[in-house]
């Protein structure tokens, strides 16, 4: 058991000094916001021809694809809106 | 709903989900995903040694917003995703027929039917006080073959289902029993 007081660990912030100087921190946001963005077309995409395919004939159907779009842009556009200013 | 097809002289009588409460249940550690970032902020201060971090939760800067953004994003469509196998699980009933749909993720699904004419008894299980108050309930379909049964779990109003199976169970020597 340590019977020292715990110590403060270094906030995240402070790994960018260790990015390359020709790497910016913006840069790396901005393709970390891709990828999620990749996974997130192709797990919306699964997920709407499943509805497509069972769920045609319901009246839910294309509201819940609309509101999943709807809200998931306006998600996206939050987060981008911040990578702008960087 | 094409995953079977009527035949001739059949129709749907019913079709049921899980009850709606249930499902929000498997809602509820989404919702706390998501107020995770909005209660850090304001939980930290009350721990002394992690209140300096507290700052770090600053939503006006650039990565964070898009920090935000993507854990929002992808609750969001976890979310989602949950209430997409919610609503393609589904049990049917036809005039012939109970037809069993269970999606149990994406690209596994299982399409199944048990003829009225082979049940022998129907069960019907309430216990709980949410699920008296909410009639919420499971039913067990008993077909002559012992290893062969349905059970639809967390249906609502699952007496009227037993009694909606009974009425379309053809008539014969040995009438099912509803219990």
């Amino acid at each position: 058991m340590p019977d020292q007081p715990l110590q403060p660990f270094a906030p995240p912030t402070a790994l960018l000094e260790y990015l390359p100087d020709n790497i910016s921190a913006g840069a790396i946001v901005e393709w970390a916001l891709y990828i999620v963005f990749a996974f997130w077309a192709l797990y919306t995409i699964i997920a709407i021809y499943h509805w497509l395919k069972y769920s045609h004939a319901s009246w839910i159907a294309f509201p819940s694809i609309a509101l999943h779009l709807f809200i998931s842009f306006s998600l996206m556009a939050y987060a981008l809106s911040g990578t702008l200013f960087i | 709903m094409k995953e079977f097809e009527l035949e001739p002289g059949e129709h749907v009588v019913l079709q049921v989900r899980k009850h709606w409460f249930l499902f929000l249940g498997e809602l509820l550690p989404f919702a706390i995903i998501a107020i995770i970032p909005f209660a850090l902020p304001k939980i930290l201060p009350f721990a002394p040694p992690l209140a300096q971090y507290a700052t770090l939760f600053d939503y006006s800067t650039p990565t964070m917003r898009a920090g935000l953004g993507v854990w929002l994003l992808i609750t969001w469509t976890s979310a989602w995703g949950a209430f997409t196998r919610y609503f393609l699980n589904a049990w049917i009933l036809t005039n012939n027929r109970i037809v069993n749909i269970k999606q149990r993720r994406f690209f596994s699904r299982e399409v199944s039917s048990l003829f009225l004419s082979r049940i022998q008894d129907v069960t019907t299980n309430v216990s709980g006080i949410l699920q008296s108050l909410l009639g919420i309930g499971d039913i067990k379909a008993q077909t002559a073959a012992e290893d062969v049964e349905f059970i639809m779990h967390g249906i609502p109003r699952p007496e009227q289902m037993r009694d909606l199976i009974l009425k379309y169970v053809p008539e014969g020597d040995s009438k099912p029993t509803g219990i």
